[in-house]
């Protein structure tokens, strides 16, 4: 009796279904930015920051993330040694493979994101799988957006599936728990914080964040993939950060993605 | 009552105990300790950044017979991942109450 009165006092939104954590994110950022379409979060940053936003659109006159994109898709063209090639390893047509991602994969028991998938055809096809800073893999990422631009994020959390639950509560307890000498959460900088300024930039919301990766960041010089945008943040709070596509990052990839189902893929896109 | 030279003769005792130059078995031991705490914190996916690279310089200095300078890195390492460690407990359920609903 104690334990279950004790279970009805816990804080229920912890224990929301992933469909009601969606609608109450949207519906903050939607209430924090009113005048914000909903379709606007796709452009990150761009679509709360008037000044960011004109910089943008001169940016994208004439893309850096072109050289990608090409890059990618003379990569996606080429065949392996045994002839096949990547598009033999996936039954959707070309412009929805990167909205196939990420995904929950009961027979593995574990989210396979867009990189995983590549990696995983090319080992299918005795080739040797790309590191996950590879150049290469980012540039065939960033032609699957660029074919799948239009596509909405439509990530499946299947009722009868308790795995695809499980990665999904995992990534949200991730996206919420402070860690790092900063004690600082995902949440506290693009959901708490989000708008205001850090030295001269504003914190982008977390809603949209994975419409439009990979992205060209300016300070860079070159192209990252979303968990690369992680590895930096989990870094800057100075926490350890963990290994591109380990089960931490696939999984708060999933939570995310989660988050901003029904927007727009407009990936690759252009950062500072 | 003792004479005054015998009262002096315990405090250097004690002094020069205090100021004793640190063994390197205990080097060794504060090492292990600290090295033990960040691999827990490690394991509870709560490491922070620098606590193994400040183990790592811990054990150059030492190597190169700069006892203070190593058990000056240790326990800051040490602090490190004493903290991370209860982060990590504090976080087990204080995530919740940053869910947005």
């Amino acid at each position: 009796m104690a334990a279950f009165l004790a279970a009805l006092s816990l804080p229920c939104t912890a224990f929301a279904g992933p469909e009601e954590d969606r609608l109450a994110f949207v519906s903050f950022f939607q209430s924090r930015f009113p005048d914000i379409l909903f379709d606007e979060f796709a452009n990150g940053i761009y679509a709360i920051d008037a000044d960011s936003r004109a910089q943008w659109l001169e940016i994208e006159e004439f893309p850096p993330y072109e050289f990608a994109i090409e890059h990618g898709q003379s990569l996606w063209q080429k065949p392996f040694s045994n002839g096949s090639a990547y598009a033999d390893c996936f039954k959707q047509p070309l412009a929805e493979v990167r909205a196939a991602y990420p995904a929950f994969d009961a027979g593995r028991a574990e989210v396979v994101t867009l990189e995983v998938a590549i990696n995983d055809c090319r080992v299918a096809n005795d080739e040797t799988p790309f590191a996950y800073d590879a150049s290469e893999l980012i540039d065939l990422t960033a032609y699957l957006g660029y074919t799948a631009r239009g596509k909405k994020i439509d990530v499946q959390i299947p009722a009868d599936e308790p795995g695809a639950l499980a990665a999904y509560e995992y990534g949200k307890r991730f996206y919420y728990s402070k860690r790092g000498q900063l004690n600082f959460a995902c949440a506290d900088c693009h959901v708490t914080s989000v708008g205001m300024r850090v030295r001269a930039d504003r914190l982008s919301a977390s809603l949209g964040h994975p419409t439009h990766f990979p992205v060209y960041r300016s300070k860079l010089g070159g192209m990252i993939s979303l968990q690369q945008r992680f590895f930096g943040c989990v870094r800057d709070v100075r926490a350890r950060p963990f290994e591109l596509q380990s089960t931490e990052y696939r999984n708060l990839e999933f939570f995310l993605a989660y988050m901003s189902n029904g927007l727009t893929i407009n990936g690759p896109g252009a950062r500072k | 009552m003792a004479p005054a030279h015998a009262s002096n003769i315990a405090m250097t005792i004690v002094i020069a105990l205090l100021a004793a130059p640190v063994l390197a078995e205990d080097i060794g031991a504060r090492l292990a300790e600290a090295e033990d705490l960040r691999q827990k914190a490690a394991e509870a996916g709560y490491e922070w950044l620098e606590t193994a690279a400040l183990l790592e310089q811990a054990r150059e200095e030492a190597e190169k017979g700069s006892l203070d300078n190593a058990i000056a890195l240790i326990e800051k390492a040490r602090l490190q991942a004493e903290a991370a460690l209860t982060q990590a407990e504090r976080e087990a359920e204080a995530w919740r109450s940053r869910v947005v609903r």
